[in-house]
């Protein structure tokens, strides 16, 4: 792999990842999968008490477990939910339409669990929709229902039709079918309740491969779309009506019908299309139950640039440039369109706030300006406490907010800590950033107004700029349950170009900012008074790999950190603690006096600047303070890989602190993580 | 699947239906819960997972869970 365009610094960790290394004094839990919590809450019938939490698990679900997810939410009973939680939304569903309807209900019941809504769905008889919307005192209206979704098949033409047929023939009962449509909207209007939900009927190809010509094939394409198109124009008019276009839909690659389905069973929807429908009609249930979202949080590195920018430097991540820039530079675009329809657009990201700023005003790739955002959250803390900050700021509840990033640990968090904030999980591939994000019609509604499209703009006050304290307490539940693994052990001569590839290119957390070339490394790692260790980390997301690095020196009783090197990815997971108190008590076991630790100032390492106080060292003054062994590369010159440009390399002036710890009290380990210390007894 | 109890538990945690062994030989219509609809959900949730295509005819002939379990493994 290149290292010169890549950046280095760890991905979001993905997948579900395997155990690695463990410490068998502390086992973790065997990790429960959503799936398998699914199951055990329908095994010992608690999906209706447990409904509220249901969003969570569901949301970490795949298409497939959620349609077997599905089923088993079909057969909770809506009264029993709403006993047990009386303050949930509740919303009457009416199906009706052309064939065989009662594969929708599961799907809506998925769609109503995901989004805490109570969905009670009444379906009518075979074929009814003309009698239940035509007739005032049909079972459908008795129901009082809030949407009525009336489900409209390309059967609905083909059943009329001739054998054989011509395109006329389709003509004329496209006419029929529109006008009795019309005619029934028109009914609906007079005599019913809440919002009727239609659907246009996508053109299937088997009906158009049985012309030959392609002159006939052209037309009953014009015949069918224009019946189409007056579908989608009576909404114009009628403020209850919504109709779903389908086309886009199938366009995806959604498969319209099942062939066998809808000849054995008269369902003339697949399965996915119906599951896709009922999707588009759980934002519509959100709608009418009044929960409406907001505002879109979204995370910057590696979501609307490629990149660490601590790291890479403004000009070093990828936006606009190349393959991967240009995909974040469409994401920007889609985010932007968001934005300038009433979305309010805020920033979550762990990144000091001048380089954002930097970015925000000096890149010329990025179609996202600070103006477009309501809000900077960039700072240090738990996201999920900047995005309860930032909703009670807006004025909002946290609930109306939509997040999105790509570490499944941010993902994790907020979803744990803010279930009602909705989780845009995005990946390491930027292209299908925008599918993700418009996956949901988070922002869906009716109608947009002139007030809508101005709200960006009386949210955009000047932004606070906090620079918060570091409080993790909250963290530490979530933690435990993440299980976080650390590994930490010499490095291996396997190890020393990734070892080598940290020093130059980590720069926040990044203690003395020391860089090595590979051979420098192997030196280092070999010396008879020096030691280098490697950090590797995982958890139940997945294994980080090689994240960190300390770098030992032995001089007679005192044990000096010379660096301390720790990817931004991973920092406040207790990953860092965890690595200097296996660096202290083994210091002391091997019978050292004394651990100093150094910190010298560059440009973008300031948040690790209390690192060594925070964790029971004291800052020494005095001669000591300067001019040790961290300067004595001083003078180099930036190395060609790293995004380092000539005036942040350390220099001479830089100022050096130097702490020391007198291995009296160490630190204990944080409870949360299992460590495995590959020592092998000596420090050098 | 390799025998009628895993066809039985799949049908517990893949539909939600509370059946048990006494209800395989029961006619499809006096299993609790049991419609057609079931049986479509039931048939592609077994074609996913096996990897082979059912006969969904032969499936609506069949009039109890063992009649389905039949066509099931048979194909």
């Amino acid at each position: 792999m290149s290292t010169a365009a890549v950046p280095t610094d760890e991905p979001a960790p993905t997948g579900t990842g395997e155990p690695g290394p463990t410490d068998t004094t502390t086992p973790a839990p065997a990790p429960t999968t959503p799936a398998d919590e699914l199951l055990a809450l329908h095994r010992s019938g608690r999906l209706a008490t447990e409904y509220p939490r249901l969003k969570t698990l569901l949301a970490q679900l795949d298409e497939d477990r959620s349609a077997r997810a599905a089923q088993l939410l079909a057969r909770v009973d809506p009264d029993e939910v709403l006993r047990a939680h009386p303050s949930l939304p509740a919303l009457t569903v009416a199906i009706t339409g052309h064939g065989t309807l009662s594969a929708l209900v599961p799907a809506l019941a998925l769609e109503g669990a995901r989004h805490g809504i109570v969905l009670r769905t009444v379906v009518s008889d075979f074929d009814s929709y003309v009698f239940d919307l035509a007739d005032p005192g049909s079972a459908l209206h008795a129901a009082s229902p809030d949407l009525v979704l009336c489900l409209l098949d390309p059967m609905v033409v083909r059943d009329e039709l001739p054998a054989p047929w011509r395109p006329e023939d389709v003509e004329a009962v496209l006419a029929e079918k529109t006008a009795l449509l019309e005619g029934l909207v028109s009914r609906f209007a007079g005599s019913g309740s809440g919002t009727l939900v239609l659907n246009t009927l996508p053109l299937p190809r088997d009906l158009v491969a049985q012309l030959v010509d392609h002159r006939s094939r052209a037309r009953l394409g014009v015949l069918w779309r224009e019946a189409n198109i007056r579908l989608l124009r009576l909404a114009e008019t009628r403020p209850e009506l919504v109709v779903l276009d389908l086309d886009p839909i199938a366009g995806e690659g959604v498969e319209v019908t099942d062939a066998r389905l809808s000849v054995y069973a008269k369902a003339h929807l697949s399965p996915r299309m119906l599951s896709r429908y009922a999707r588009e009609a759980g934002h519509l249930a959100r709608l009418a139950a009044g929960q409406t979202k907001k505002c879109l949080a979204v995370d910057l590195d590696q979501t609307l640039w490629g990149g660490v920018l601590g790291d890479d430097g403004p000009e070093g991540i990828e936006v606009g440039d190349g393959p991967r820039g240009a995909a974040f530079a469409a994401f920007q675009k889609v985010v932007g369109q968001l934005a300038s329809q009433g979305v309010l657009l805020a920033a979550v990201s762990k990144n000091d706030l001048g380089p954002v700023r930097d970015v925000l005003a000096n890149r010329t790739e990025m179609a996202l300006r600070e103006e477009d955002f309501v809000r900077l959250a960039v700072n240090w803390r738990p996201k999920h406490e900047n995005l309860a900050e930032l909703a009670a700021d807006l004025n909002l509840a946290v609930d109306s907010v939509v997040f999105a990033d790509d570490s499944a640990y941010e993902c994790g968090l907020v979803r744990r800590e803010l279930p009602g904030v909705a989780v845009v999980q995005l990946d390491e591939e930027p292209a299908r950033h925008i599918g993700k994000l418009l996956r949901d019609g988070w922002f869906d509604t009716r109608e947009l107004t002139t007030e809508d499209r101005a709200r960006p703009a009386l949210y955009r006050s000047e932004a606070e700029r906090k620079d918060f304290l570091h409080t993790f307490d909250s963290l530490q539940d979530y933690l435990r349950e993440l299980g976080v693994r650390v590994e930490i052990g010499p490095v291996a001569d396997a190890d020393v170009p990734r070892v080598s590839q940290l020093t130059l290119r980590t720069n926040q957390f990044n203690l003395t900012t020391r860089r090595l070339q590979p051979a420098e490394v192997r030196a280092l790692a070999e010396g008879p008074a020096t030691q280098v260790l490697a950090v590797r980390s995982g958890d139940r997301f997945g294994d980080n790999g090689l994240v960190g690095a300390v770098f030992l020196r032995r001089e007679g009783s005192t044990v000096h950190i010379d660096n301390f090197l720790l990817s931004c990815r991973v920092f406040a997971r207790g990953i860092e603690q965890a690595a200097l108190t296996t660096v202290l008590s083994r210091a002391r076991a091997d019978g050292a006096h004394e651990v100093v630790g150094h910190y010298r100032e560059s440009a973008k390492n300031a948040k690790v600047q209390d690192f060594y106080p925070a964790n029971g060292f004291a800052r020494t003054g005095g001669a000591g303070d300067v001019g040790e062994r961290p300067d004595e590369r001083e003078d180099e010159q930036p190395d060609a890989h790293t995004s380092e440009r000539p005036g942040e390399q350390p220099d001479a002036s830089a100022n050096v602190r130097t702490f020391r710890h007198d291995l009296a009290g160490i630190p204990p380990l944080p409870d949360h993580l299992q460590l495995t210390d590959t020592s092998e007894g000596h420090t050098p | 699947m390799n025998s009628i109890d895993d066809f039985v538990t799949l049908i517990r945690d893949d539909l939600g239906l509370d059946v048990d062994m006494t209800d395989v030989d029961r006619p499809l219509d006096q299993v609790a819960g049991w419609d057609s609809l079931h049986l479509i959900a039931l048939l592609t949730r077994l074609e996913h997972s096996t990897g082979h295509s059912l006969s969904l005819p032969a499936a609506l002939e069949a009039s109890s869970l063992r009649g389905l379990y039949d066509v099931a493994v048979t194909g």
